[in-house]
């Protein structure tokens, strides 16, 4: 299984003197089973794929991939319509993704980016045969001895973790998730306070974490949500949707993670300081853990 | 002497209906609310153990599937967020009111579902398109998927006169609501009126229940809910999206579509999206029985 990262940013795209290092693209990654090609998201990252995959895929034959979206939040998608290999004849392209009951159907959600309104292409124009199949948490087979789990992770709207094992070897995605917490008022002096919802909710909270830490359990590699530190996320991002880095760090430890990438940065974050961000967790875990961390890097590859 | 009889007896039915007025009020209030608290949400939730046991039901439905079983409220609104399940709560607790095809005697239950969810639904699309107040657009679809419940008690409490009635729409083509004055004394508009009074579900609702057949001749506050549900009624009623009886629907009149700035052409493009939402809102029918 090979990995490579195309777009790392979270929110926007954010070109500029200071994303130099790290990137400026919004989520997606190419996923490899020798010549079989997966996607994770259509963030802006997706362009310079799809460009890639012009040069290197189509001299070969149609292309014929599968695009897995997290969520259909804007920094996920925005990038479909600039993914060139869907206006060329012969391309097929299944794409799937979680769908909360009161939205259009994810044709609409993604297709319709491609509108007038928006772009100077429509849907029905392109050449390309598109499929789109709503998803939900289950275990798949994909075919070729790959296995796919996916797992509802804790955002403002449906969202879902991927979990690939093929071949004895695990990845695994996290984006976007914040840690489950008890939304109920603890303290028994709120005026809100009900003791039964207060003492279930840490209880709930507790166990949906847990399952999360089953779903990472022992992976190759996982690339997990840091959009804040811990301490921007306490301070007032609290109900955000998005993990500190120091919380996927303790997460991925516990869940005995060989390599963690952070992913999903701040569109704030400066190349400057995401590589002082890496030197100093580095040093804190040092000797602690096995696990080996890096700050996600546009164009970083990994091969499990 | 019969009629009056008649109406005592519908009094009588809807002040038994098996609703929770005052959840159902107090769900209204709290889904339009955007600074609702898990906490209130739980507790307007909890306090009615039917309406609970219906959104848990919903919640472990194949829609979410979600592998293992939610078994409380509060792992639900951790997992799923405040606003999954506000929107099954309210869905949930409307419907949860309305009968079972047991119930239903000259009436379709199939039919009529699937028309008083297409007027909610195309009411709430054509309050879209006219820019309406987003925190306000859950009292169209209510009001819309409300708007024919007048006819359960007629339907239900004096069905011979009821099945007259549809006699006489078939017989001299009228629309359902005259023959209904005219077998029963009284019009599902009438008894809807009633209905959302004792439900206290607010002077706007109660209004477009009450007047979605005589829009032209309303003078009160409520004009743009009133005229977007009688719209939305004409729409389903001609392009034949469900049925609840009214085989000779009356075009409302020009005022009515002026004032909404809506046109058939309007109506004829929006069919498909109004069919996919209905497929969509189905699933809650399945928590009915």
């Amino acid at each position: 299984m090979k990995i490579k990262l195309w777009g790392v940013r979270g929110s926007i795209p954010c070109p500029g003197a200071d994303t130099v290092e790290f990137g400026g693209n919004t989520s997606s990654l190419e996923l490899r089973f020798g010549e079989r090609l997966v996607i994770i998201d259509a963030g802006s990252g997706i362009r310079p794929l799809g460009d890639y995959l012009m040069r290197h895929d189509l001299p070969k034959g149609p292309i014929k991939t599968e695009l897995f979206i997290s969520h259909t939040h804007w920094d996920h998608i925005m990038g479909f319509p600039f993914f060139t290999p869907i206006f060329i004849p012969g391309t097929k392209l299944s794409i799937y993704g979680p769908v909360t009951y009161e939205e259009e159907g994810l044709d609409r959600i993604i297709g319709d980016q491609l509108t007038y309104r928006y772009f100077p292409v429509k849907r029905s124009e392109l050449a390309a045969e598109l499929k789109f199949f709503p998803l939900r948490e289950s275990t798949m087979d994909l075919g070729d001895g790959i296995r796919l789990t996916t797992k509802y992770l804790n955002h403002p709207i449906l969202c879902l973790g991927y979990r690939f094992e093929h071949e004895g070897k695990v990845f695994c995605t996290s984006f976007d998730h914040e840690p489950f917490r008890n939304v109920f008022p603890t303290n028994p002096d709120d005026p809100n306070y009900d003791r039964t919802a207060a003492e279930e909710g840490e209880r709930v909270a507790a166990e949906e974490n847990e399952k999360i830490l089953q779903f990472y359990q022992g992976c190759d590699l996982l690339i997990h949500d840091s959009q804040y530190t811990r301490k921007e996320y306490l301070d007032s991002r609290l109900g955000w949707g998005h993990t500190s880095y120091e919380d996927a760090i303790n997460a991925a430890h516990k869940a005995e993670v060989k390599r963690l990438v952070l992913f999903h940065h701040d569109p704030l974050r400066t190349d400057r300081q995401l590589r002082d961000f890496e030197q100093t967790f580095r040093e804190q875990i040092a000797g602690k853990t096995k696990l080996e961390i890096w700050i996600a890097r546009e164009g970083m590859e990994f091969e499990l | 002497m019969e009629s009056q009889s008649g109406v005592a007896a519908i009094r009588s039915y809807i002040d038994k209906m098996p609703s929770l007025p005052t959840t159902v009020s107090k769900i209204l209030e709290i889904c339009n609310d955007p600074n609702t608290s898990p906490a209130d949400l739980n507790r307007v939730i909890s306090l009615d153990p039917v309406l609970m046991g219906k959104v848990m039901k919903l919640i472990n439905s194949a829609y979410y599937g979600i592998t293992q079983e939610v078994t409380s409220l509060v792992r639900a609104i951790i997992m799923l967020g405040i606003n999954t399940v506000k929107n099954l709560a309210l869905s949930t607790a409307v419907l949860g009111n309305l009968g079972s095809q047991k119930d239903f005697k000259a009436l379709n239950m199939e039919g009529f579902w699937r028309h008083s969810l297409c007027v909610g639904v195309t009411s709430k699309l054509i309050a879209k398109k006219r820019k309406i107040n987003p925190m306000i657009l859950e009292e169209y679809f209510m009001s819309g998927l409300l708007h024919d419940l007048g006819k359960i008690p007629l339907n239900n409490v004096v069905s011979d006169r009821y099945l007259k009635a549809m006699s006489i729409c078939d017989k001299q083509h009228v629309t359902l609501y005259k023959a209904e004055r005219e077998a029963a004394a009284l019009d599902h508009c009438d008894v809807g009126r009633y209905i959302m009074e004792t439900w206290k579900l607010g002077a706007e609702v109660t209004d477009a229940v009450a007047f979605h057949h005589t829009a032209e001749g309303y003078g009160g506050a409520s004009k743009d809910i009133v005229f977007t549900v009688t719209m939305a009624n004409y729409f389903a009623n001609t392009f034949e999206i469900g049925f609840a009886g009214d085989r000779y629907p009356e075009k409302p009149d020009e005022t009515v579509f002026k004032f909404l700035g809506v046109t058939l052409d309007y109506l004829e493009e929006i069919a498909d999206t109004v069919s996919n939402e209905i497929e969509k809102a189905r699933v809650f029918l399945k928590t009915g029985d």
